[in-house]
This record gives structure tokens, sequence and C-alpha cells, in this order.
């Protein structure tokens, strides 16, 4: 899942100045698993906008909505309506919904409310741990599913850096080493050699320093 | 403790903790405004409630939540307590100080508790002055 963390209050309530009528709006998958742009946090939001904004003296209505996901056309014309009533959106989606948002609302300011930090995991509840770089060619076969290129600081692919103490990373001791995990898998799943194997630098045009990516499944477009 | 002003007071307490016909409040009714929300357990205090009470023109808020080890939904008062930290906060940076939440531990019948409670908030709002966005 992509994670994100809401932006601060002080941020928001500059970016919301200028405007007298805000739409909120949610998205419903992702950032509401991460609790930062669900739609109880789309409350509470826009509570806090409220709140702020009557302090300071300032009049703003403020208008709340979740859709499923701002990322598909489909759920965010279930926005249109308060779109059009409103003369602004600060969108809690990933920066894909903030875009896709405007995109479909070409004279509407669209403006983020949340930081998109990383694609991760939820560990446990509240805990989320990045786990891919998105780098667009997975190798996490090689690795016994443990990638090195998101989760060992150094993105190391020929084995380990010899920094870490007691399976903790060199650069930050509260993170596992990655490289450590990777032999205990390998062990555990009996693929060992695979550490033979000479892994060559990797080619990073499939990522996004090849310039914006895009997927086309021809069978599924008509 | 008298206050300059009449403090509007919301009261969210889970049901296993309090009661409202303590006569804790019968002594204070002069003094303030209460609000009281009842709850099945504390753990229902999200956090837009406390945000929709100071909208609604609260000074304060209080949660009164069972003493830690004695909730009847395990960890009910945890949440809520780590929940009102986060408001604490959330409060402070909208600018109406985090200190205008309070979260208390009170067994049931506790009267003194609820007494001091009561007077430590008037004494935080007599500091404090009326909540910046109360109407009136």
């Amino acid at each position: 899942m992509i994670v994100g963390e809401q932006k601060p209050i002080a941020e928001i309530k500059e970016m919301v100045a200028p405007y007298k009528k805000l739409l909120v709006l949610g998205c419903g998958t992702c950032v509401k698993t991460c609790f930062a742009g669900g739609e109880d946090e789309t409350a509470v939001l826009a509570s806090a906008i409220r709140l702020v904004s009557r302090k300071e003296g300032r009049t703003i209505e403020v208008e709340e909505l979740t859709v499923e996901r701002q990322c598909e056309n489909e759920f965010i014309q279930e926005a249109a309506e308060a779109v059009g009533r409103n003369d602004s959106v600060l969108s809690l989606a990933c920066g894909a919904g903030v875009q896709a948002i405007a995109r479909r609302f070409v004279t509407k300011p669209v403006l983020p409310g949340v930081n998109t930090t990383f694609i991760g995991v939820l560990e446990k509840q509240g805990l989320f741990t990045e786990e891919c770089s998105g780098c667009g060619n997975c190798e996490l076969a090689l690795f016994g599913a443990v990638c090195p290129v998101t989760r060992c600081a150094k993105k190391l692919l020929n084995g380990p850096c010899g920094g870490s103490q007691a399976g903790k990373c060199e650069v930050n001791p509260d993170t596992d080493c990655a490289w450590q995990m990777i032999i205990e898998r390998l062990k555990i799943l009996g693929q060992l050699d695979n550490l033979r194997a000479y892994v060559p630098p990797k080619n990073w045009n499939t990522s996004t320093s090849g310039g914006p990516r895009k997927l086309v499944r021809e069978d599924h477009i008509i | 403790m008298q206050t300059t002003f009449t403090p509007r007071i919301t009261i969210f307490y889970c049901i296993n903790s309090f009661t409202e016909t303590s006569s804790v409040f019968c002594e204070i009714e002069n003094q303030a405004e209460i609000t009281f929300v009842k709850l099945p357990c504390s753990s229902m205090v999200k956090d837009v409630f406390v945000l929709r009470a100071f909208e609604a023109d609260a000074d304060a808020v209080i949660i009164l939540v069972c003493p830690e080890g004695q909730c009847r939904f395990v960890e009910g008062n945890i949440r809520a307590k780590k929940r009102t930290t986060w408001v604490c906060g959330l409060l402070d940076d909208i600018g109406l100080d985090g200190r205008r939440l309070s979260l208390f531990n009170v067994k049931s019948g506790d009267e003194a508790s609820l007494e001091k409670i009561l007077d430590g908030t008037l004494s935080v709002l007599e500091e404090l002055g009326p909540s910046p966005v109360r109407r009136n």
C-alpha cells in the first residue's frame, strides 16, 4: 500500500487561506489504512480547519467527503457535485490521487493535504515500514523476497557491507540489516547458493530516472 | 474555584467509571455549564468528537475513564489516553492550547477525585480564559 502522512496544520492553514469554500476530500483506500486521509481523518481535519479559521477570524465553509479511491475516475465521479459546490479541494489522497482529481476538475485548485511517503507494509496497528521502491525491475526472487534496493541503506546488491552490528544497520541501529535478513531467509529456503550469483549494477531506466512511467495493458483497453 | 467567566465544560465519560448524578456537579452548577456525553467505553472518544465539542463552544473537555487495568474492554482507557495526547498536540497546533483537554482515570463513585478534577479544570480555565473560538 501507499503510505502517507497528513501535513502539519500550520502548512494546511496557509494553503487554504485564500479560499472561502473548501472541500476536504478523503480517500478510502491506502491513506485510510495509514490514518492519513480516510473518513475519520477527513472529519478531524475539516473540524481543525474550521477551528483554526474561527480562531483567526477568517470565514471558511468546510465540507467533507470521502470517496473509495481518488485515483480512479469511477470513484472520482462521486465527488463531482461536492467539488462543484466549493471553490477549492484539499485532497487527502496520495500524490497520484491529488493529480487525478486536478485532471478531472481542471478549473478547481486542488491542494495536497498529505505527504506521500513510501510503498509499505502494515507491520502492526500504527506501524508501517517501507518495503518497495517501485524500481520497475523486481529481483526479489534472488534475495529471498527481502528487497536490498529499499531496505538496505546502501542499496547493496552483492552481499552485506560488513558494518552491521547484531543484525542492525550501521546507518540506523533501529533498522534491521537487510542483508542479514536476506541470508537468514535464503538459509531457510536452502537457497544460499543465490549469494554466489553476481548481480550486475541495477539498470535504473525502469525507475523514475527514465521519466514518468506508464503501464499499458492492451488486452484491457477498448 | 470561581472563574471570571462562566466556563463551558464538556465531559465525555465511560459509563463504567462515572455517573452524572454525582453530588459534586450540584455544587459547581453555578460556576460552570457542563455538558455530558455518555459512552459505553472511553475508547469511543474519537478525535473528531473532542474537536466538535470545541466547535460547539466548549472551553474545556474532560474525558473520564476507568483506572488502568480495569477497563471492561481491556484496553479502551489506554486507547483513549493515547488519542487524548494526540488531540492535545492538535489543539496546540490549532492555537487552542492542549491544556483545554484532559483525561483522568477515576473509579466509579470516587467523589473526592472528581471534585479535584473539576477544581483543577476551573483553575486551568481561569488562567487560559474562554476558548478563543467560543462564539458567545
